[in-house]
């Protein structure tokens, strides 16, 4: 990403199974409907994180944007860092 | 006998010209054209305009294949004050190329107007031989090496996934890592979290951090952090830098982040791990999904665990 070369993860989610062993490659769209950065977004500032509570993620949306088919069990949102 | 002044006027009915602010946007933009600066190297050196290559005007016609592989590649060029650019434009038109931009008003009107210059410290011998084996990389090479140096990243976390990647930018030689993280080291942590040792347990984990990456590579400027992101500081601590990665442990802060990331324009190097597994991803505003995108609505309070 810093030297602009190689191809960056963009569009595409890699998956890592520790125990399988295996990588795994998910296609990601951009959501139209997505309410920050789709065609009509309704989020433009911070402000939703302000209110101290879960609302601030809590937008109403539309599900998964992923092309591909999830493999199975891996793709949950993971907060671990 | 032609004077300078006619060969200006004859170089300007063929080459346009463009400001600073329209090449920037040109820049900005992503366009990939050559940026070309004929100045000598010693003014090269103290103050040049990213990402530009020197190519002195005396080595042009000689040099500018490298840089400008086709006829069609668009190129920019500047110099000074805008005028040995123009003749240096003329030339390139002159041997076919096609899409060639003079830099209006030159290096001088571009800082004047206030817009980022560089500079480079040449690197010592210390350095050559601490980065020799990028040097040996054809993708990377001394001047990737530079790039790196006056790189700015900032990691979100100093943690499981803060740790590697401090670890391995430092060693890379990016020149000013931004560590953020408000907690302290726990002995649990040393199980994964390697960028601190058990001398470390209990100290703030920004200033163990910083001390690890000094004593790995002291070319790097560690900016310390040692406190939570929040909506009041957020915008203030990312706008300096040039990538943002966020290892950050609960979807509040991930969220915050996907937000002020894309609001800023701010790419936004996403992973995160639950026990077995890990994913990766890039978040690049407008370029490709962002968190939302993907995720919506977080999950209901205690069905994963942060």
């Amino acid at each position: 990403m810093l030297l602009g070369i190689g191809e960056p993860l963009i569009g595409r989610l890699l998956t890592y199974d520790a125990l399988g062993m295996r990588f795994r490659e998910v296609k990601l769209r951009r959501d139209p409907k997505c309410p920050l950065c789709g065609e009509h977004p309704t989020i433009t500032d911070l402000a939703i994180h302000r209110s101290g509570d879960a609302a601030a993620c809590e937008v109403s949306g539309n599900g998964h944007a992923a092309s591909a088919p999830a493999p199975a069990g891996t793709l949950g949102a993971k907060a671990g860092g | 006998m032609k004077t300078l002044k006619e060969m200006l006027a004859e170089a300007r009915q063929v080459v346009p010209e463009q400001g600073p602010a329209e090449v920037k946007k040109r820049i900005d933009a992503g366009e990939p054209l050559a940026l070309i600066d004929v100045r000598d190297p010693d003014e090269y050196r103290d103050g040049f305009i990213e990402p530009a290559t020197n190519i002195s005007r005396g080595f042009l016609e000689f040099r500018i294949g490298g840089a400008a592989a086709d006829p069609t590649t668009p190129i920019v060029l500047y110099c000074q004050s805008g005028l040995r650019s123009m003749l240096a434009a003329k030339v390139l038109k002159d041997l076919g190329y096609q899409n060639v931009t003079n830099l209006q008003g030159g290096f001088q009107k571009w800082a004047q107007s206030g817009l980022p210059v560089a500079k480079d410290r040449p690197m010592n011998t210390e350095q050559i031989q601490r980065y020799s084996r990028h040097f040996l990389l054809p993708q990377v090479g001394e001047k990737g090496q530079r790039k790196l140096l006056r790189s700015k990243v900032l990691l979100i976390g100093a943690g499981g996934l803060g740790s590697p990647t401090a670890l391995y930018l430092a060693a890379a030689g990016v020149g000013t890592l931004g560590l953020m993280d408000g907690d302290v080291v726990d002995v649990s942590n040393l199980q994964r979290q390697i960028l601190h040792t058990t001398a470390n347990v209990g100290r703030s984990k920004v200033e163990s951090g910083t001390e690890m990456i000094r004593a790995l590579n002291p070319d790097v400027n560690v900016i310390p952090l040692p406190t939570r992101i929040t909506v009041d500081n957020v915008m203030d601590i990312i706008r300096d830098y040039d990538l943002v990665i966020d290892g950050s442990d609960n979807f509040d802060t991930r969220y915050l982040m996907n937000d002020a990331c894309y609001l800023a324009g701010k790419t936004n190097v996403h992973g995160s791990i639950f026990q077995f597994e890990g994913m990766a991803t890039v978040l690049a505003p407008n370029q490709g999904p962002c968190y939302r995108c993907l995720y919506p609505t977080p999950p209901p309070p205690g069905l994963v665990p942060s």
